[in-house]
């Protein structure tokens, strides 16, 4: 009996191991036809050489300057916003969370988009402002949301919580475009293009701002694997275990926040990435979180990498942006995601 | 396919313009034509330092390409949105063979056309840092005049860019002197009777501000008198076209009407409606029409000018 329990174990850990393979070599694929896409024709080789530093001038100023850095905050703002949402769903217990349903994506614009119609853009310094103000924004959503949602002697219940955070992102929603309203055509165009979710105008700067505030957090959650996987449990199981549920969750919703401000406050609201990447990583792996973040992660990074691939693409020589073909790939998802939720 | 020919078709060019610029130093070396044929540094609208070369060749300056041919200067490629569908279209006889390039300016479309110059029609167009990645490409200057309007401003701007200040201020002599003797020639024909510009798109009526794009020209430079409810909405206005409710319509009591039709295409319902039909200017045939194509809803040298011709052109008719 025991023995055979082992064997099990086993093979869903060699199982894992070969997912988390897979996705991986299913990134590097589409990060190299992602370098292969573009406006300005690249052949592989050219590419490779390019990579080693044997290209032209201009060869190199497209891979260096315009393709990998995109690329690269692809993958990391795939990975921030799938882990979000994991975070998110596992908190909450609600397959239907994600930082984009509650309304942290749309706190964040909010600010970015009062700072932009504040702020004359004749000054150089935003980039590294921006991930600040996003997080703000996107941390004091949450704090309304979760103000709201508080009930004495009952805590926080996931229903609760998700259909503040819908109300809250609606009314958020609203403020947003009656901004947009009093912007100049110019700064309009700028923050339509980053609420539809650009990674359009990305470089190194951006990955640069985003990346340790995704290393710290990252590492964090992953730490708290277990917790999450007690606080899946039920509050009353989660309690008699010995967890204190109500500072666990909080803590963890800081971080699934302050991962989804940080990505977003690169990328534009991109959705979806935080409840499609967690949902296909748990159908692979299962709920376990030590396994299940990781997974998450290399989706969601997956996720977003082809969106921005596919929109770079399509229609040439314009861009759609990440987040519209995330959309398009995560809404009906989405829905049927939904419609299951009903048998 | 179709990219790699294009790409082969802008290499060539530049080959091509390259021989051609080589040639021309040449004889400019002879004959020591007055040019200018050193690098010039520039401080732009966001300070940035920046390197204009001797002599710009392969220029990208989107949406400033009126300024452009007023200067006599060609660019590389032309604005446009919806991938060519919407184009500058009064520049045409100008930029006929000019291709175009998507309004957001994608880094590798610029860096397609191997530009050595890129002006910025203003700041927004370099949010987010993207100014760093602009400038890898070629220089970049960021143009900014600080009303938007100020189309005058803009030309000697870009005057001062390529060190053509002296023909920029021609040109504006050239056209007030033009719109000096138009405006003679209105007051002799029409005197005080009073004007607006029109423009119908989607079913909705927009009148121009009194100091901003056809209605500078109108008003300002060309003297028409104005009717009161085209004052009474510029003095509220927050874009150069404001709507115009059926009402306010009703109360506008224009002798001439310069109509800026957009809806041409979809049958322009609007145009049978009994409270335009009530229009003095519409009642007396005083209507001129225009496409959406022509002038009318841009401005700067040329689109003035042209906005003028036909103004002279409505009038004498």
């Amino acid at each position: 009996m025991k023995l055979s329990m082992t064997q099990a174990q086993r093979k869903v850990r060699t199982k894992n191991l070969w997912v988390l393979t897979s996705l991986v070599i299913l990134i590097v694929i589409v990060f190299m036809i992602s370098m292969n896409t573009g406006y300005i024709k690249l052949s592989p080789l050219e590419v490779v050489r390019t990579l080693f530093g044997l290209g032209t001038a201009q060869q190199a100023l497209v891979l260096f300057d315009f393709r990998l850095p995109r690329i690269v905050l692809s993958i990391l703002v795939g990975m921030g916003l799938a882990v979000s949402g994991c975070v998110l769903q596992g908190v909450t217990r609600n397959a239907l969370a994600d930082p984009g349903i509650l309304g942290i994506n749309a706190g964040a614009g909010l600010v970015v988009m009062l700072f932009i119609s504040f702020f004359p853009s004749t000054t150089d310094t935003p980039v590294f402002m921006l991930p600040i103000l996003a997080f703000t924004g996107a941390g004091a959503t949450a704090a309304i949301i979760y103000v709201l949602s508080y009930k004495r002697h009952e805590g926080i219940s996931p229903i609760r919580l998700l259909l503040t955070g819908i109300a809250v992102a609606a009314g958020i929603s609203s403020a947003t475009i009656i901004l947009t309203l009093r912007l100049s055509p110019e700064n309009y165009q700028f923050v339509a293009t980053w609420l539809a979710g650009s990674i359009w105008g990305s470089n190194w700067k951006f990955v640069l701002s985003l990346l340790p505030w995704l290393i710290v957090l990252l590492l964090f959650v992953y730490l708290k694997a277990n917790v999450l996987n007690v606080l899946n449990l039920g509050d009353l199981t989660a309690i008699g275990l010995g967890a204190s549920i109500e500072k666990e969750r909080r803590i963890l919703l800081a971080a699934a926040v302050g991962l989804a401000g940080a990505s977003v406050s690169v990328s534009g609201g991109i959705g979806f990435v935080g409840l499609v990447g967690p949902h296909l990583a748990r159908q692979l792996v299962g709920a376990r979180h030590q396994v299940l973040i990781p997974t998450a992660a290399l989706t969601g990074a997956l996720l977003v990498l082809v969106a921005d691939t596919i929109g770079r693409w399509i229609l040439q020589p314009s861009e759609i942006p990440a987040g519209i073909v995330v959309a398009i790939i995560g809404a009906p998802y989405f829905l049927y995601l939904l419609s299951r939720l009903q048998d | 396919m179709f990219n790699s020919k294009k790409v082969l078709a802008s290499f060539l060019a530049l080959f091509i313009l390259l021989a051609g610029c080589s040639a021309k130093k040449e004889t400019s070396k002879e004959v020591e034509i007055d040019v200018a044929t050193e690098e010039r540094t520039l401080t732009d609208a966001m300070g940035h330092e920046v390197t204009i070369p001797a002599n710009p060749e392969r220029v990208i300056a989107s949406y400033l390409e009126d300024n452009l041919v007023a200067l006599g200067i060609t660019p590389v490629a032309q604005w446009t949105v919806n991938n060519g569908a919407s184009i500058q279209a009064y520049l045409q006889e100008e930029l006929k063979d000019i291709p175009t390039i998507p309004y957001d300016l994608p880094f590798e479309v610029v860096t397609s056309f191997a530009p050595d110059l890129l002006i910025m029609s203003g700041a927004e167009a370099v949010e987010g840092s993207t100014y760093e990645q602009y400038s890898k490409i070629a220089p970049t200057y960021v143009l900014e005049v600080e009303n938007n309007s100020d189309w005058r401003g803009k030309l000697l701007k870009v005057g001062e860019v390529f060190d053509k200040t002296e023909e920029a201020e021609k040109v504006l002599a050239a056209y007030d002197e033009k719109a000096k003797e138009t405006k003679t020639f209105i007051q002799e024909s029409i005197g005080e009777e009073s004007a607006a510009a029109i423009w119908l798109v989607n079913n909705n009526f927009f009148i121009v501000g009194d100091n901003v794009s056809s209605g500078a020209v109108l008003y300002e430079d060309l003297g028409l008198t104005m009717p009161n409810v085209v004052k009474e909405i510029s003095s509220t206005a927050t874009g150069n076209w404001s709507s115009i409710s059926l009402e306010k319509l009703a109360e506008l009591d224009a002798d001439h009407l310069f109509l800026i039709n957009s809806d041409k295409g979809n049958g322009a319902e609007m145009l049978k409606d009994p409270v335009w039909k009530d229009i003095p200017a519409v009642k007396n045939g005083n209507i001129y029409e225009f496409e959406a194509e022509t002038a009318w809803l841009y401005s700067g040298p040329i689109a003035n000018s042209q906005i003028i011709d036909d103004v002279i052109e409505s009038l004498t008719k």
